[in-house]
């Protein structure tokens, strides 16, 4: 059965309790446990209410693995391997969402060579869904990345910088919806501040738009369309010692969003941070490095049980 | 190693009404990209022709490294061979007369140079952006600027002067001198890294050469890249 609801993440909710979290893949068998038997009407074929996100940002055009001598990262990542890793999760997995949060573009001779081409050539090959734009992918300058753009077969969410007058001009989108099994998937893109970090001839007359303010009109919007899970594609960066918005702020001032796929400071998260939202409620925030060194990986699994009246749940 | 996070969630008529509780679980890996997947697939055939055509200029060795270059700040080996070339190349190219140093950013600096052969390859890694050299004139007033930019960034790559105890040393300033030159990238004058203080220029000279493009020709001369970690930036 699908959710009906939105999802609340409230707080107060969020269950700490390690015996439960250490003791089994799932909550719900302890909670039902303790409570009696509820009426089971939560829909049991299995995978329809998974989804598996894979994720990745700032690959930075590294498209073989790290050289051997590699100072740091040697025989690490390489988009065949990737390939490799991302198809052995789709046969394992029934719902899997592909996505990438930005810095496509620029850090190897392929980029310096092809512009672009191939980097997007990859990704629609590895079956990508979404992914947004970086600073770094304004480094072929607009038409530039309409030249790139034109091998890419997945769309460019983009909610934060206005195209008009540009050649980008209608080429992004500023949300997506995508049916996973059951469950209604919302993802819209958040880009950076392009001033002082991209030469203004490669970004034209591209207008950045509060970051905060479109993110919430997104946020709401996909939820006002039926979407269970709220996504936010983020180039902002994890976290800065100064007021620069970052995903811990972004997280923070918003609603409506339930998870940040960020980018930009190529923050090796270990897993995602918990932040709390306008409303109280959990966000959470992922990012994996750079360089495709890592692909990150978030499994949601979704339960909707019905209980008797009598029933009462104590949540430690 | 695989985390798991479990949200509990209820709403609904409360807790002792007859109502729906959704459980989402949460787990979570972030999966290593190793030669534990390395099988061939259907990417290195797409690779493989613009593989060809790149290693074909990439993989030439130009120099020879005697040892790690690494950026850091206040400074690195790498800062100061990035910088030490810009500014001998640049000043080739445009001779001035007055004081003049490189200034560049760590940021800029996008990969290490690894001790042994040296390719074509590793400089366009080192230095991607197609930034172009400029030499700034700059009211010596802006001296004041550039030292309180430094100390908020912890340091950046410099040649040709000197900032002990968070002043800047730099020769050929005079009771009478009005201006200096700074070596730099058209990225940075124009505001990249919010170096603003280049918005007080008065006067401004392109070497017609990418950064990228000096290093190469650089690494070329100097066959055995000079190694120099000396720390030029004190606070």
């Amino acid at each position: 059965m699908k959710t009906e609801s939105h999802f609340k993440m409230e707080r107060r909710t969020f269950i700490r309790n390690t015996a439960l979290l250490t003791g089994g893949t799932l909550i719900a068998p302890s909670l039902f446990a303790a409570i009696g038997n509820p009426i089971e009407v939560a829909d049991s074929a299995k995978g329809l209410n998974t989804l598996t996100i894979l994720h990745t940002n700032d690959t930075h055009s590294n498209i073989d693995p790290f050289p051997d001598n590699h100072a740091k990262y040697a025989g690490k990542g390489g988009v065949a391997r990737r390939y490799e890793l991302i198809e052995q999760v789709r046969q394992q997995e029934d719902n899997v969402l592909l996505i990438d949060a930005g810095d496509i573009f620029q850090g190897t001779p392929y980029f310096n060579m092809y512009g672009g081409i191939l980097e997007m050539k990859l990704m629609s090959e590895l079956g990508y869904e979404a992914a947004t734009m970086g600073n770094h992918d304004f480094d072929a300058g607009l038409e530039g990345f309409v030249g790139a753009q034109k091998h890419a077969n997945f769309p460019f969410l983009c909610s934060n910088y206005d195209f008009a007058n540009t050649p980008i001009d209608g080429l992004t989108s500023e949300r997506l919806i995508l049916q996973k099994g059951n469950i209604k998937v919302g993802l819209f893109g958040i880009g950076i501040e392009l001033d002082g970090l991209v030469p203004d001839l490669k970004y034209g007359e591209t207008k950045f738009l509060n970051p905060i303010e479109k993110a919430n009109e997104q946020a709401e919007k996909l939820k006002e369309e039926g979407c269970d899970l709220v996504i936010c594609i983020s180039h902002l960066g994890y976290s800065y010692d100064d007021d620069r918005v970052s995903d811990i702020q972004l997280a923070k001032k918003t609603k409506n969003i339930h998870l940040i796929i960020g980018g930009h400071t190529h923050t090796f998260l270990e897993k995602p941070v918990e932040e709390v939202n306008l409303d109280g409620e959990t966000v959470l925030i992922n990012q994996v490095g750079w360089g495709g060194i890592n692909v990150g990986r978030i499994d949601f699994k979704f339960d909707t049980k019905k209980f008797a009246k009598k029933d009462v749940l104590v949540v430690q | 190693m695989i985390l798991k996070y479990c949200i509990a969630l209820f709403f609904g008529a409360g807790l002792l009404a007859c109502s729906a509780v959704n459980t989402i679980t949460v787990e979570s890996d972030s999966v290593a990209v190793t030669d534990r997947y390395a099988s061939p697939n259907i990417i290195d055939s797409i690779v493989s022709p613009y593989k060809v055509g790149m290693d074909a200029i990439m993989d030439s060795v130009i120099a020879f490294s005697p040892n790690d270059f690494t950026k850091g700040r206040p400074g690195g080996s790498l800062n100061n061979w990035s910088a030490d070339v810009i500014l001998s190349e640049t000043l080739s190219l445009i001779p001035k007369s007055g004081p003049v140093f490189c200034l560049l950013n760590v940021g800029g600096l996008r990969n290490p140079i690894n001790k042994g052969g040296v390719t074509v390859g590793d400089i366009y890694k080192l230095m991607p952006f197609d930034n172009e050299i400029v030499m700034v004139e700059m009211p010596l007033s802006t001296i004041l600027d550039i030292e309180v930019y430094l100390k908020k960034s912890g340091g950046e790559p410099i040649a040709g002067a000197k900032i002990i105890s968070g002043k800047l040393k730099l020769d050929g300033i005079h009771k009478d001198t009005k201006s200096y030159w700074i070596v730099t990238s058209d990225y940075l004058m124009n505001g990249g890294d919010k170096m603003n203080f280049f918005e007080k220029r008065l006067s401004e000279d392109f070497a017609g050469v990418l950064m990228r493009e000096a290093m190469l020709d650089a690494a070329i001369s100097q066959d055995t890249l000079i190694w120099n970690n000396e720390n030029r930036i004190s606070f």
